[in-house]
């Protein structure tokens, strides 16, 4: 009877509640019934629920310690009576209502007649706080008892040690040997990955085509952020406007109403991106003068300009107004139209390799180490000869300008662009998938998209709590790894430099540094 | 002729008027010491000569030019390095990388390799750290990376804000001690110190800053007799 078995079955009881209220477990119940083709969502429902009465049970254990079966079991079980007994009487108290013809979905919208069924087993609201009660206890049980026989029986040493073997007996096979041991191994290895990532939009179809050329799209305009914000410390809010002067450049120029200037689509692309770099510096000028928290303020007031201006009757002739721009053109070669999403997953995958080539080969130029000073400490790169405010400028520009390739290519291939392409999102979107993969590393910025942009795509049903999924990832990121999915070595260092710091500072005077 | 000349020299932060007309010159291979209490401007005076800070009257005059309206960045590459108050070294930049920020300036390879053996003979512990992360160090050694670093760029001039800043006796002496190598191989040194006590043993001459203006200036001992500067900054002893 430890005050962890009690403290576990309280939270188990509440994020069962939590699920159950907002329909989060009616969700899981549909996508499990669609997933793996069951007759009803029942399955779904129970299993997300219980195994949250499962893990709390578990984690209890862990945290009472026991050495005793009795215990740990007696312990798991007390664990999951609780949180069956809130949540039996949170569903007994739901069925009653719904019994007595309240419309619980006025308030709850989530909690139809039928979802409540899915909870109560269809029988009497008593028996069913009885039931549900039972049910969680035996799940406690069960997770007490599962983490117990893993610690007993050492199960995860003999997982690893089962996959280390198996791992052992492949690299020993000649078969295995004979293959990596050639040269050409790695050659061959890029050369495979390279023709299987070119390769795949021929097979892809038209929807994921679609989907992962916009991941493609956010990839460069988070490259283009990086540099800005990873790799010069410089926070920027408003970035979507250097993507929305692509996309209206590419618009305004190609597509036959507003003006029916009508150019060729690969003349426009370093239109394009040169007009959204000379915007970078023209904002950038007055702007990088500031710091921190003024420079995000002040830059998130530009994007919030551009999309006005875009969208203002003011403007009507020029930019198309609130309607947007149609028909934007797009490219063709040698008389070939190229205007489809399939063309455009090449193109995009040019321009992620394009931006990643110029990314890397600045990060470690004479131009990376200024901007690495500058994010260290502006005052002391000043110092030290740094002239702050050039290096500014061409991280602003350079970044200014990939977003504008991002625009250029998307408003081409969704042949239409309007003023509510370019909201507060977009940026927020950008920063955010930096942020989530790892500041100043580039496979974090592509895993950053393929987590924000791709995920919830390949989780549709979620759309609804796509916010809340959102934040609630941004929120367990933060606390998990700060430093990001996949985080520079030099990012990495920064956030758990303290710990290394304990290890190997031997003085005991405070140290100071810059962070 | 002097090496460094401040002719009446007014810095503002904003409305406030930090450096009210202040003079004083550095001759060339001399250290001068300049003190006062918080706030007096010490480091306002450091800032204001290494371009961090416009003046907005009065001359700086580095061996003969007037450089109160030249940028930092160009400042570095005239000779005069700044080692910044509280070390502010980059944490998340090895030893190695902090030192070669140092060199951002230079760009002849050899010779940069030449000056960086040379500060680890002046400070063998950041050798010994030479992976380790900035932030890993401990104060002293911290402070040794902002003075190694002001090196690698080769300086004439060295500004030395408060290098004594939250060390340990000991550790201010072993810096001191280095402060003078470093002047004895021909670096010209002006160092603003709170710790009077050494700031005067060490330094050929000193200047006392009141709010904004020197009050008194002379020789270190003159200084160390005077009973104005004995009451104020040498605990009346």
């Amino acid at each position: 009877m430890k005050h962890s078995n009690l403290r576990n079955g309280w939270v188990g009881g509440i994020v069962n509640i939590f699920l159950i209220l907002l329909g989060l477990t009616g969700l899981a119940g549909t996508l499990l019934q669609g997933w793996l083709g069951l007759p009803s969502p029942a399955f779904g429902v129970w299993v997300s629920l219980l195994g949250v009465v499962v893990w709390s049970a578990a984690r209890a254990t862990k945290a009472s310690g026991t050495q005793s079966w009795r215990e740990a079991l007696a312990g798991g079980a007390l664990s999951g009576l609780l949180s069956g007994g809130i949540v039996g009487l949170l569903v007994g108290l739901l069925a009653t209502l719904d019994a007595g013809s309240v419309e619980i979905r006025q308030w709850l919208v989530q909690l139809t007649p039928e979802a409540i069924a899915l909870l109560t087993f269809g029988v009497a609201p008593w028996l069913a706080t009885l039931l549900v009660a039972g049910v969680h206890a035996l799940a406690g049980l069960l997770g007490s008892a599962l983490y117990f026989a893993a610690i007993t029986y050492q199960w995860q040493a003999s997982v690893k040690g089962v996959l280390q073997d198996a791992g052992h007996s492949i690299s020993q096979t000649q078969v295995y040997q004979r293959i990596a041991g050639h040269p050409s191994a790695t050659t061959f290895a890029y050369a495979a990955g390279a023709i299987l990532l070119l390769t795949a939009p021929l097979y892809l179809g038209r929807y994921w085509n679609y989907t992962l050329g916009t991941v493609g799209l956010y990839v460069i305009l988070g490259l283009g952020l990086n540099i800005v914000v990873g790799m010069a410390g410089q926070l920027v809010l408003g970035y979507g406007a250097f993507f929305a002067i692509g996309a209206y450049t590419v618009a305004l120029l190609t597509a036959p109403t507003p003006h029916g200037i009508m150019m060729n689509f690969w003349l426009v692309v370093p239109i394009g991106v040169i007009l959204a770099a000379l915007s970078g510096v023209v904002l950038g000028l007055p702007v990088l003068r500031m710091r921190g928290d003024y420079l995000a303020i002040v830059t998130l007031g530009f994007g919030e300009i551009i999309r006005i201006l875009l969208k203002s009757d003011a403007l009507i002739e020029f930019t198309g107004g609130p309607r947007g721009v149609r028909a934007v053109g797009g490219p063709s070669l040698f008389g070939i139209k190229m205007n489809n999403e399939f063309y455009f997953t090449y193109f995009i995958i040019i321009g992620i390799i394009l931006a990643a080539y110029i990314t890397a080969q600045l990060q470690k130029s004479r131009v990376g180490r200024a901007w690495m000073a500058i994010r260290g400490d502006e005052d002391v790169a000043e110092a030290m000869g740094i002239m702050t405010l050039k290096y500014k400028l061409l991280a602003f520009a350079i970044a200014a300008g990939l977003a504008g390739l991002s625009g250029v290519l998307f408003a081409s291939r969704n042949k239409f662009t309007g003023p509510e392409d370019f909201t507060l999102l977009v940026s927020i979107n950008v920063l955010s998938l930096v942020i989530i993969g790892g500041m100043g590393s580039i496979p974090g910025v592509i895993m950053g998209a393929l987590i924000l942009k791709g995920l919830p795509e390949i989780l549709r049903e979620l759309s609804d709590y796509r916010m809340l999924a959102f934040g609630a990832l941004l929120v367990l990121m933060m606390i998990l790894r700060p430093e990001g999915m996949w985080p520079s070595t030099r990012q990495k260092m920064e956030l758990h430099g303290d710990e290394e710091k304990a290890e190997t500072s031997e003085h005991t005077e405070p140290a100071r540094g810059v962070a | 002729m002097a090496m460094l000349e401040l002719h009446d020299v007014h810095t503002f932060y904003g409305n406030i008027h930090a450096l009210k007309g202040l003079s004083l010159t550095v001759d060339a291979g001399e250290i001068v010491t300049l003190i006062g209490a918080n706030g007096a401007g010490k480091s306002t005076t450091l800032r204001t000569i290494s371009g961090l800070q416009r003046p907005r009257m009065g001359k700086v005059i580095f061996e003969g030019a007037d450089i109160s309206r030249v940028p930092a960045s160009e400042i570095v590459r005239k000779g005069i390095v700044q080692v910044p108050e509280g070390r502010r070294i980059f944490a998340t930049l090895t030893v190695r990388e902090n030192l070669e920020m140092g060199a951002y300036t230079r760009d002849d390879k050899d010779e940069i390799a030449a000056t960086m053996a040379h500060v680890f003979e002046l400070f063998p512990r950041l050798k010994e750290r030479i992976k380790q992360t900035g932030g890993t160090l401990s104060g002293g050694e911290q402070q040794m990376l902002a003075v190694g670093r002001a090196l690698m760029a080769r300086p004439r001039l060295l500004l030395m804000d408060e290098p004594s800043m939250g060390l340990a006796p000991i550790l201010v002496e072993e810096i001191f001690s280095i402060i003078q190598e470093i002047s004895r191989e021909g670096v010209t040194i002006l160092l603003v110190e709170q710790n009077a006590h050494v700031a005067l043993s060490l330094a050929h001459r000193g200047y006392v800053l009141g709010t904004g203006k020197i009050t008194l200036q002379g020789s270190v001992e003159a200084l160390a007799n005077n009973p104005q500067v004995r009451a104020a900054y040498l605990g009346g002893v």
